[in-house]
């Protein structure tokens, strides 16, 4: 038998593949028919990996950078250089940029390397604000720091919500399985200011204006409670906040939300009626690098709070993390103020258990985000080390530019390689083994398949000559050991080890403990034993305003093009060419407008417009769509880039993530 | 027309493995799942194993090949070009009367029109095929449909039956006899005949109640898609739930479409690759100058089932290009696995259930 289970590393969904390795080739990819999360079917990102997994374009040796000039170097003379620089700043003036493709081992190690060894707390996740907003509201609402719910349950609900995801690009398989439900009766409603697939595919799709998600979740949550379809039982036994939600709730008006969302009232009390009706219910709502801001997840949670709809099988609120272990990062404490498993570095006691296993004295000063260093005038950064990354980071490229050094780890060329002074190649997942935690929590373990390409090493042992350059005795066998740490230190990771992931085919969702030795397929309330404490909220509603100068709302980088500009996807050939066919029609990014819009502006298909904001302007093509509404128009994440910096003129109104939206006027040219 | 005791049947194998390299389908362990793909040991054969996961189809058709190499410098230097065809002899031992028509309407496209497939025909060129009947459907069979089962016709080397402690070993070709008398196998008699008969009747009959992930009334719904009786909304309501992933298309036994990619370095030494394409994808159809006459999903997706299900395609393969393995319905993400829309298109299903 050839053939050898794996797991895809594109999105957090976490499929289960097959891949037949022949000489130093993958010759082909298979789904994994009785995978427990995909069942069989991958996406068209998942069916072509070995495209990218054959691809020539790796980094073939370490480089060094010196007077402009890339030479290569052995690992040795790259190792020394690296410790050697970083051992010259202060440890303030260091930071960290983990990946969200690591693996877990690997995802730790380079954290006990900032931590333990150059003392630093500045390490940050590319991709960082939505999947920890989502985190960050569940943890305090639950406990857990992650999905409530369960995908291998999503045939268990009978009603499912999502929300302003593209969810069937993005995550395909959760955008199958959500169908695949439909298909045997559940009901799906979407809310979206655009029309993606899902929402052709619900049995309602409330068409929402740009910028009002968060109101249109409130007033399903009005509506629950104006006609007593709280379970109040459930919020009364087993929950406490409710009052302070209610309360916030009572400011709405039906002429408010109507006018703010562009949807009557008696929609969603239908849809509150519905969820009212069905006995299980699950959220979804996409979690990476545009993510929803913590304010319109605690709607979303307190509305499946107060349905009682959280707890058990079939039901849970579902961030859906776009990288595949995107989870796993956070799991691991890739970020400033976090250790493993959502331990935090302010509690002593946490930082007393990692100093005494790791022999060191853990500096307790609060570290920041990479993400803010780098937009801060001036920046206390001065030293940077990066691993594996897409091209999203080279919206910062001017602040990178400016550090006196740069570190990139990786396995494939990619522009960032451009910013370092010293490259170092680490191996490709199949070239060693290592965990993914996909986004419900699952810890997946992915066999080696192949032999690195002669002398490159495993990520887990770069780390560690890194570490042993700079003082530190790091003796890992293998990345079963550094698994084992991660066990120790982790409660909820306690019984997991490679051992044990290895004969539990597709993988074990954490906690998986003493107390939950097979892990935990959704959140347990009786299990848990806890209270759920409903998410505290603003009570606040801005929405964009369109005027006579700017009528229109455009949708930025909502619903994610299909390839996230990915560096992976440009390495494949069918995935490439796909990627191509819309940017070969559009190569500067497109403006999607309605047929109204576009008869209004007398304009037609691929003609250019300019987009006019009140920062600035921007030349884009036009693209006629139903799938927004008259008063809305959409611009693709692709063009992302160009719109910070020309239509807004900074990132702030970004951070409302998939909700964020800027007024702006279209003028035919 | 032959037997072999069941317990002998690997002898089969084991003497088809000093010429042939064996491909069969065995059973990776941790996850159940069956693959037919070259095997490393006999034992890991499993000729009672479910119908593999993929078709056959990647043995002669690999989801991306080498097809030849060369060398580039540029300028009026000369090209140096490498075929690259792999004509090492292979034995498909176990193979499901499905995967053999798969094969078949294969051969018809690469190698009975105009332009031979000079790739394919190496691959083709020294094979021997071992069918093994169906004497029970699986869940998403429906070769009954598609005139492609349970019980191969023609086009095998040897075919096996399990008619009980013995396998009913019939003959196809003269290579295929050369081996049975190699072997000394027992004859069989009439009698043996007539119990592989009953046992393919007993397995027909059996579709009813085992196959009840894929029924499919093709004939009635190839009348229907060349007629221009399928409603455009249907189409709509299909191609509403494609996700755009290809599968249906790789997993097919009888789909033949390709990509061709040159993956070259930096030296000027190029590998040209051919990949498996899919008419689901956008870019599959698009035209040098960016027109795409199936831009729209449901264009696309229609075009999958004219070729599969007209009769104007049917005269490519002297069939339906359906074989009836039921393979796209358990891959598909959406709900559009052939025997589906087989299904919206008889009962005109063009939307769904609103609250």
């Amino acid at each position: 038998m050839k053939q050898k289970p794996g797991v895809c590393t594109f999105c957090g969904t976490g499929c289960g593949h097959f891949m037949m390795a022949n000489g130093g080739a993958v010759e082909r990819v298979f789904p994994s028919q009785n995978h427990p999360v995909s069942k069989g079917r991958l996406c068209v990102r998942g069916w072509n990996i070995h495209e990218l997994l054959n691809t020539a374009q790796t980094i073939p040796s370490p480089l060094i950078k010196q007077n402009g000039q890339c030479t290569q170097a052995s690992y040795d003379e790259a190792v020394t250089h690296v410790a050697g620089k970083l051992k010259s700043f202060p440890p303030s003036a260091i930071g960290f940029l983990a990946s969200p493709r690591a693996t877990n081992e690997e995802q730790f190690l380079l954290m006990k390397l900032a931590r333990a060894v150059f003392k630093t707390n500045t390490i940050s996740l590319a991709s960082e604000s939505g999947h920890r907003n989502s985190l960050n509201v569940l943890h305090a609402a639950t406990g857990m720091a992650g999905m409530s719910g369960s995908l291998e349950e999503i045939s268990k609900a009978e009603f499912l919500l999502v929300l302003g995801s593209d969810i069937t690009k993005q995550n395909p398989i959760i955008g199958s399985e959500i169908h695949k439900a439909a298909q045997a009766g559940a009901k799906i409603v979407t809310i979206d200011s655009r029309r993606t697939q899902i929402a052709k595919l619900s049995s309602r799709f409330l068409h929402i204006t740009p910028g009002s998600l968060k109101l249109a979740v409130a007033a399903i949550a009005r509506s629950v409670f104006r006609e007593g379809l709280i379970d109040a039982d459930f919020v009364r036994s087993s929950t406490k906040g409710f009052e302070q939600f209610s309360a916030s709730l009572a400011s709405l008006s039906d002429e408010a939300i109507t006018k703010g969302t562009g949807i009557v009232i008696k929609e969603f009390q239908q849809v509150a009626e519905t969820l009212k009706k069905a006995k299980t219910a699950m959220a979804f709502f996409s979690s990476g690098i545009s993510g929803l801001d913590e304010d319109t997840i605690g709607y979303i949670f307190n509305l499946f709070a107060m349905s009682g709809k959280i707890g058990r099988e079939g039901c849970g609120v579902n961030p859906v993390a776009g990288l595949n272990n995107l989870q796993g990062g956070y799991d691991m404490g890739c970020a400033p103020d976090l250790l493993t498993g959502f331990q935090r570095l302010s509690d002593p006691e946490a930082v007393k258990k990692f100093s005494s296993a790791w022999g060191v004295e853990l500096n307790t000063t609060p570290g920041s985000s990479v993400y803010d260093l780098l937009a801060s005038e001036p920046s206390k950064l001065r030293a940077l080390v990066v691993v594996d990354h897409d091209e999203g980071i080279i919206r910062s490229a001017e602040a990178i530019q400016k550090l006196d050094f740069v570190a990139y780890i990786g396995s494939y060329t990619n522009r960032f390689m451009d910013y370092a002074q010293v490259v170092l190649p680490m191996a490709r997942y199949i070239e060693e083994d290592g965990t993914f935690t996909n986004t419900d929590r699952r810890v997946q373990l992915s066999k080696k398949k192949l032999e690195a390409k002669s002398g490159i090493l495993p990520g887990w042992k770069l780390l560690a000559r890194i570490a042993q350059q700079a003082g530190a005795a790091w003796n890992y066998a293998g990345p079963a050991e550094v698994m084992d740490e991660i066990a120790r230190l982790t409660p909820a990771y306690a019984n997991i080890s490679h051992k044990i992931l290895a004969g539990a085919f597709g993988g074990i969702q954490w906690p998986c403990n003493e107390k939950n030795p097979q892990g935990t397929p959704h959140f347990d309330l009786k299990k848990a034993g806890v209270t759920i404490n409903f998410a505290p909220v603003s009570g606040v509603f801005d929405l964009p305003a369109s005027g006579a100068d700017f009528p229109y709302l455009l949708m930025i980088g909502k619903a994610q093009d299909f390839w996230h500009q990915n560096n992976l996807m440009k390495k494949t050939f069918i995935p490439l060419r796909e990627y191509n066919a819309t940017l070969l029609d559009y190569p500067e990014g497109y403006v999607e407008i309605a047929p109204e819009t576009a008869k209004a502006l007398q304009v037609r298909n691929q003609w250019q417009v300019k987009v006019v904001s009140p920062y600035g302007e921007l030349p884009l093509a036009v693209k006629i769509s139903e799938d927004v509404k008259p008063n809305a128009a959409y611009a693709p994440y692709f063009a992302k880039d160009k719109i910070i910096k020309r239509l807004i003129g900074h990132s702030e109104p970004l951070n409302k993530g998939e909700d964020a939206t800027v007024p702006i006027r279209i003028e035919k040219v | 027309m032959y037997l072999i005791r069941k317990d002998d049947i690997l002898t089969i194998a084991k003497a088809l493995s000093s010429d042939y390299q064996i491909y069969g389908p065995a059973v990776e362990p941790l996850s159940g799942q069956t693959f037919f793909d070259p095997v490393t040991d006999l034992g890991e054969i499993n000729l009672a194993a479910p119908i593999p996961a993929a078709p056959p189809k990647s043995v002669v058709f690999p989801q991306t090949e080498r097809i030849l190499s060369y060398r580039y410098a540029g300028g009026s230097a000369p090209v140096e070009i490498k075929p690259d065809y792999k004509e090492q002899p292979k034995a498909l031992f176990g193979l499901r009367s499905c995967d053999l028509t798969g094969i078949q309407c294969l051969d018809r496209f690469f190698l009975g029109q105009e332009f031979v497939d000079e790739v394919y025909r190496y691959h083709r060129k020294k094979m021997f095929m071992v069918t093994n009947t169906c004497v029970k459907p699986f869940t998403y069979c429906f070769c009954v449909c598609t005139d492609s089962g349970p019980a191969a016709e023609e086009g095998y080397d040897l075919n096996l039956t399990d008619i009980g402690d013995y396998y009913l070993v019939e003959s196809g070709s003269a290579k295929g006899k050369d081996l049975c008398e190699k072997l000394k196998l027992e004859k069989a008699a009439e009698k043996h005949r007539a119990e592989k008969n009953s046992r393919i009747d007993k397995s027909i009959s059996q579709f009813e109640a085992l196959s009840t992930e894929s029924k499919a009334w093709v004939s009635r719904v190839m009348n229907r898609v060349t007629t221009g009786f399928a409603k455009e909304a249907v189409w709509e309501y299909v191609g509403d739930q494609c996700l755009e992933c290809g599968a249906c298309s790789f997993v097919c036994p009888s789909c033949s479409c390709f990509n061709i990619a040159d993956s070259c370095t930096a030296s000027g030494s190029c590998d040209r690759l051919r990949t498996w394409d899919s008419c689901s994808y956008e870019g599959y159809s698009r035209m040098a100058g960016g027109h795409n006459p199936r831009k729209p999903v449901e264009d696309r997706r229609n075009k999958r089932f004219f070729c599969k299900l007209s009769y104007s395609q049917s005269k490519k393969y002297l069939r339906p290009g359906c074989v009836g393995c039921g393979r796209c319905n358990w891959v598909c993400p959406g709900d559009i696995g052939l025997p589906n829309v087989a299904k919206y298109i008889r009962r005109e299903t063009t939307s769904r259930e609103q609250l």
